[in-house]
């Protein structure tokens, strides 16, 4: 038995469309502000929750993810308060223009998730191993170095400018109008 | 405005310090400041950082799915669901499912509460009966009277109406007005009950919230403690002592008026009528000396469950170890045992239970099957549904208990393959044979509900001989097949193996890993 009305079963599915196709902007938006992918993951469960409480306040048919982003914002200062001293990267000043930067280069910012996967692609075998050891989970940079068999100084290194490298390759597929598409 | 090349190589580094933590203060105060001065500095900072995010998110992809990796799961994966609203939870659920397997998706619909008692109770919405089971989103609206609701995670909230409830998951729900007291034991710790005014988590506890409807409630905790977080303003969640109380509503918090009288009304004990559920048990203690016949003791009724009998590897002398009771069964990926469960092939809800120990080396070719049965329903054909730990990572934990069925499977999260005892209960019902009704799976380690959230597969899972022989026996240890029971074992040592005609209540299944017995049943050596 089930006292959902239909309307609300409607609503839901809506809601879940809408976190399932942007919940990625969401959280490069939150790792943007917090860049430690735990203390992200957390944000970005404590805003679904929130999206999902007011939902009811969002007008369909505007932006989502400027929305969600929004309530992430709020979510992010209020986390701020709790984090130890050494989290907090910058001023508040400093990251509510990072912010508002942020939040308008949502949609850009998920196209070049898209075009990254072939850039990382391109990249040779060994390069892109160390890029993903460095980003797996429970991997960081000296999971990295021990596997490449390199020193610590050296990965730093090597993750810099392959970092770099990704960067200037999505900004060119982007420019070119590839995208993610082969 | 654009970036020089100095400028970019220097940002680049910047960024990099930031991601990987080593940014120095003086690196610091440099980023601040371009940062503060530069909308090209923060262009590249968000494009850098959003880089490193989609980084995270392939790397998971790829990790989950490598063969060798380490069982590492990430924290969005572990136990987040727990507290979340069904529909937070859902889209989490998505996101994950699309992050480590695109075809999996969540099924709507799911049971994770059972209304276990009332009094007096007159209901806005359709009437509730004691023992209905009560759905994930369900609102419950109770004009007066008492109702009592134990969710699956194992919390008991006892409403006083009038009252309106949501259940958003076993684990969370929102009290929109009315009067509720939990109790929660230490298996449910995290428990949540919001309302527009403040969350409240549950840190193994009684207490009372009192939403007047208009936005704000009262917090009152009788035993234990709970974090309760205001939703108005910054400030930070309290925590909240016995006998401790506050007022949470948009204009901030505040004391508790008549908080005294307000206590001792809630020391006054409930009556209500429960419902009693009958239930037939067979139990395998494994507790014999040797020889190969393991006996079966049932109650609750009759049943004509076997004894079950040891096959396979040598000498018989070397089946049993120290067990986690008595005796344990040994399984070394040759023996397997086999025995009658009447109606375990049917459609009527199951709760088998038992200790394992699995070896910590286990190899992955030996996941197979703790407890395995043939399905002989319409829904899920002539197939079968086992009980195994996950051998597959990119589905889920290395270890984790796993429950397979047609179409279908349940993963938990803790790992099985430590070397250590847990007891686990799995609480299988089929459901009616209409294709609609999601097949409900609870999944219990250590008393914890650890899932209940059934991921459908593509491919269903093959069909098993249709030997009639096959139904209503259970294997231990063994794999089904296509062609029936298969080569495949499992190795560890089980102990204490119950199955029940019923779907069993959080509290049974705490008390059938504590005291090895149910409540109020007997049981007797089978003639």
């Amino acid at each position: 038995m089930s006292t959902t009305p239909p309307d609300e079963t409607e609503s839901r599915k809506r809601l879940v469309a809408l976190m399932t196709r942007h919940q990625r902007q969401i959280f490069a938006y939150i790792y943007t502000l917090v860049p430690d992918r735990h203390d992200a993951e957390d944000l970005l469960q404590e805003t679904s929750v929130v999206v999902c409480e007011k939902f009811d306040d969002f007008t369909p048919n505007t932006d989502f993810v400027a929305w969600a982003c929004q309530i992430a914002w709020w979510r992010i200062r209020y986390s701020r308060q709790k984090f130890a001293r050494s989290k907090v990267v910058f001023d508040d000043e400093v990251l509510a223009a990072v912010a508002q930067t942020a939040s308008e280069m949502a949609r850009e910012i998920d196209e070049r998730h898209e075009a990254l996967a072939l850039c990382l692609q391109k990249l040779a075998p060994r390069d892109r191993e160390l890029v993903l050891t460095r980003y797996e989970p429970g991997g960081g940079v000296s999971e990295a170095a021990r596997r490449s068999g390199r020193s610590m100084d050296a990965a730093y290194k090597a993750l810099n400018r392959l970092r770099k490298l990704l960067h200037d390759c999505v900004t060119d597929r982007l420019a070119h109008g590839q995208g993610g598409v082969a | 405005m654009t970036l020089s090349d100095t400028e970019i190589i220097e940002l680049n580094e910047l960024c990099g310090a930031v991601v990987d933590g080593t940014l120095t203060d003086a690196q610091r105060v440099r980023l601040a400041a371009c940062l503060r001065d530069s909308e090209a500095a923060r262009r590249f900072y968000a494009r850098a950082l959003g880089q490193s995010a989609s980084l995270h998110a392939y790397a998971s992809e790829l990790h989950a799915g490598a063969p060798d990796a380490p069982a590492r799961v990430s924290r969005l994966t572990r136990g987040w669901f727990v507290a979340l609203p069904a529909a937070a939870a859902l889209v989490l659920v998505a996101w994950v499912a699309l992050r480590v397997r695109p075809e999996a998706a969540p099924v709507a619909g799911e049971f994770v509460a059972r209304l276990t008692g009332a009094k007096d109770a007159r209901w806005t919405t359709p009437a509730l009966r004691p023992g209905e089971r009560l759905e994930k989103n369900q609102r419950i609206e109770l004009a007066a009277g008492l109702a009592e609701i134990t969710f699956d995670s194992g919390a008991r909230v006892t409403l006083e109406g009038p009252a309106s409830i949501a259940i958003a998951s076993a684990w969370d729900s929102t009290l929109h007005r009315g009067t509720l007291k939990a109790s929660v034991p230490p298996e449910a710790i995290g428990f949540r009950i919001s309302n527009a005014a403040v969350e409240v988590v549950d840190l193994g506890t009684e207490f009372t919230m009192i939403a007047d409807g208009r936005g704000a409630a009262e917090v009152l905790v009788l035993k234990g403690e709970v974090e309760a977080a205001p939703r108005a303003g910054p400030q930070e969640a309290i925590l909240l002592r016995e006998r401790e109380s506050r007022r949470f509503a948009a204009t901030g918090v505040s004391d508790v008026s008549d908080r005294e009288r307000k206590f001792s009304l809630l020391h006054e004990p409930l009556l209500l009528e429960r419902v009693t559920q009958a239930t037939r048990l067979v139990h395998w203690s494994f507790d014999e000396a040797d020889g190969p016949v393991l006996r079966a003791e049932a109650g609750g009724g009759p049943l004509d469950a076997s004894d079950a009998q040891i096959h396979g590897g040598s000498p018989e002398a070397a089946a049993r170890v120290e067990g986690r009771r008595g005796k344990a069964l040994r399984l070394d990926g040759r023996r397997y045992a086999r025995a009658i469960a009447p109606g375990i092939s049917g459609s009527t809800p199951h709760t088998i239970s038992f200790w394992i120990r699995v070896p910590e080396d286990a190899p992955l070719s030996e996941a197979y099957s703790i407890v395995t049965w043939a399905t002989r329903s319409k829904k899920l054909g002539n197939r079968h549904a086992g009980i195994n730990w996950n051998r597959d990572r990119t589905e889920g934990p290395l270890g984790a208990l796993r429950t397979d069925f047609r179409g279908g499977h349940v993963i938990g999260t803790t790992s099985l393959r430590d070397g250590r005892w847990h007891h686990v209960a799995v609480c299988f019902a089929p459901g009616d044979d209409r294709s609609d009704t999601p097949v409900q799976v609870r999944q219990y380690v250590d008393g914890h509900l650890e899932s209940s959230t059934v991921v459908t597969s593509r491919a269903p899972g093959p069909a098993v001989e249709e030997d009639p022989a096959l139904a209503d026996v259970i294997w231990i240890g063994r794999r089904l097949g296509p062609g029936g029971p298969r080569a495949e074992r499992f190795r560890g040592d089980p102990d204490e193996l119950f199955i029940a005609d019923r779907g069993l209540e959080p509290t049974e299944i705490v008390a059938l890993m504590n005291e090895n017995r149910l409540p109020g049943t007997a049981l007797a050596a089978q003639p």
